[in-house]
């Protein structure tokens, strides 16, 4: 008895997929837009925050040294660095490494800078932060204290810029979670009202398979499995029309990255589930199952 | 105990509040095995209502309602797959599934109670060919007339040999032929012992048949009739009642009906 009622709840499944497989393509096309809007915004997200961690990352802050200052103080100075907790390296750049680089950075210009009497480049320290320090808060503490040392003749960051950016950061991050909240919650419910639609569809169906005797489970269970069904192949459709817009905005952006494949997939497991649980609750609520 | 003593089905002071100007109210019935039983009233009068409480779609606000080993006040929700499985329904509207053909429309309440494939197919045959639609039975509904149609739900109603067949309106859609068939049939299925309780708003209908008639106006039983003729094999009242009875017509408030 039990085994005939398990298989026959497995035919019930398959054979509703095969019958309505019009309704759930077009709730799985619903469903699968509905997800790409929200897995874009978390791509765009996930680039644009990638891009500010590496920016920030490579903020240094230069200590400069005065002009004729001895070994002592200069090695002095770089243990001081290195004694700051937050410092993760510090590395000493001479003023020949300076003025090297800037002809480097100068490219093509370059020779302008052979109208110039020796070098006028101070010696200078690069301070690397740890990450999870990099704050203008930290570095203008950092900043104000190294200006202190002997042998120091100035300290900079990019203080200005810094600060601008972080604020610019922080108000991105702000508006990003707020619209993330509003689409995905527009995803819930476009998903949540496609699942109970197309339950109420099958409400006479259902009210059938009552009438006859059927159990809860008998009839829950092809609804579920045709709703985990949806969230996932809508997931995975959204995921390819996202790497497919992913290759194609690749051509016009260079070092963009995707959604890393174990989060793709944490992803389609999310929306089977999503979709199952819909499934569920929609028959709890209107059916009263 | 022989069956036709026994009562199938049982309500007992039932009320129940449905809106302004629509209740039962103190329902008394009772059906005995084997009975054809005719619920009459003009619409609205709460023969739908009656009946899905009998078969606990809905409950009784206070009063009882029994089928078989199933009442309504220690009804649980997990139990009434169980009761509709013992009990045959079929309704005005038929309530076919209309993607599935008339084999899968039937087996489906053979497979909700775990009946094996084989056991299925073989009681199938015997099903269609009571209800004369062997030929059909790989049609959809939708290709089907009204009375086909009725008769692939009563074919489902009766797979599982239930003990008693609720009938709401089946010829409320049907042309005179359809309707003359479909009670045909259920008297055909009422005399291999299934009890039938049919609630129609169509007196002249059945006023004929000779059957007990249960009259129902506005939420109340006002009749209980019982007509006995010579020659029912059911009939559980002896001779001295019967000859009684037929001088007076009987017609009586149900304070007796069904009961030896």
């Amino acid at each position: 008895m039990k085994f005939n009622q398990f298989r026959y709840i497995i035919d019930e499944s398959v054979g509703m997929l095969r019958r309505r497989m019009a309704a759930n393509l077009i709730a799985v096309v619903i469903m699968g837009l509905s997800l790409l809007i929200l897995a874009a915004f978390l791509l765009v997200t996930l680039n644009i925050s990638g891009v500010i961690e590496k920016t920030s990352k490579e903020t240094r802050v230069f200590i400069y040294l005065e002009d004729g200052t001895g070994e002592e103080v200069s090695r002095e100075i770089y243990s001081r660095g290195m004694g700051i907790e937050e410092v993760e390296e510090v590395v000493f750049i001479s003023r020949d490494e300076a003025l090297a680089n800037f002809r480097q950075a100068l490219g093509e210009e370059s020779d302008l800078l052979d109208a110039l009497e020796g070098n006028p480049l101070p010696d200078a320290y690069r301070l690397k932060l740890k990450p999870g320090y990099i704050r203008s808060k930290v570095m203008e503490r950092i900043a104000a204290q190294a200006a202190e040392w002997p042998g120091v003749e100035e300290v900079r960051y990019g203080r200005k810029w810094f600060e601008r950016g972080e604020k610019l950061v922080r108000g991105f991050y702000i508006v990003d979670l707020a619209l993330g909240l509003i689409v995905f919650l527009s995803v819930i419910f476009v998903i949540s009202n496609t699942v109970r639609l197309t339950i109420l569809n099958r409400r006479r169906a259902i009210d059938i398979m009552k009438l006859v005797g059927a159990t809860n489970a008998y009839i829950q269970v092809p609804f579920i499995i045709e709703g985990a069904l949806q969230g996932m192949v809508s997931s995975l459709l959204a995921g390819v029309l996202l790497f497919t817009l992913f290759q194609v905005a690749g051509r016009y952006i260079p070092g963009l990255v995707f959604i890393r494949t174990d989060a793709v997939s944490g992803f389609v497991v999310f929306c089977a589930a999503l979709g199952a649980l819909g499934s569920f609750s929609a028959m709890r609520r209107h059916l009263k199952l | 105990m022989t069956p036709d003593k026994r009562i199938i089905a049982a309500v007992y002071h039932l009320s129940k509040d449905l809106g302004k100007h629509f209740k039962l109210q103190d329902i008394n019935l009772q059906i005995a095995n084997g009975e054809f039983v005719f619920l009459v009233g003009p619409s609205g009068a709460g023969k739908s209502t009656l009946l899905r409480m009998m078969y606990m779609d809905d409950y009784p606000a206070s009063g009882q309602v029994v089928v078989g080993k199933f009442v309504s006040t220690r009804m649980r929700r997990k139990t009434i797959p169980n009761l509709r499985r013992k009990i045959g329904i079929i309704f005005q509207d038929f309530r076919l599934l209309e993607d599935r053909t008339v084999f899968e429309n039937i087996a489906l309440a053979m497979k909700v109670t775990g009946t094996g494939m084989g056991e299925i197919k073989r009681q199938m045959t015997e099903i269609l060919t009571r209800v004369g639609l062997y030929h059909k039975r790989y049609d959809y509904p939708p290709a089907l007339s009204g009375g086909e149609q009725q008769r692939v739900a009563i074919a489902r109603a009766i797979a599982n040999r239930p003990a008693v067949l609720l009938a709401d309106e089946p010829t409320g859609n049907l042309d005179p032929a359809a309707t003359k068939n479909i009670l045909e049939l259920l008297f055909k299925i009422n005399a291999g012992g299934t009890a039938v309780l049919m609630a129609t708003h169509d007196i002249d209908l059945v006023k004929s048949f000779g059957q007990r008639i249960i009259y129902l106006e506005e939420g109340r039983i006002v009749r209980d009739k019982e007509m006995i003729y010579v020659g029912d094999i059911r009939d559980r009242i002896d001779q001295s009642k019967v000859s009684r009875r037929a001088e007076m017509l009987s017609d009586h408030e149900i304070t007796d009906g069904g009961k030896e």
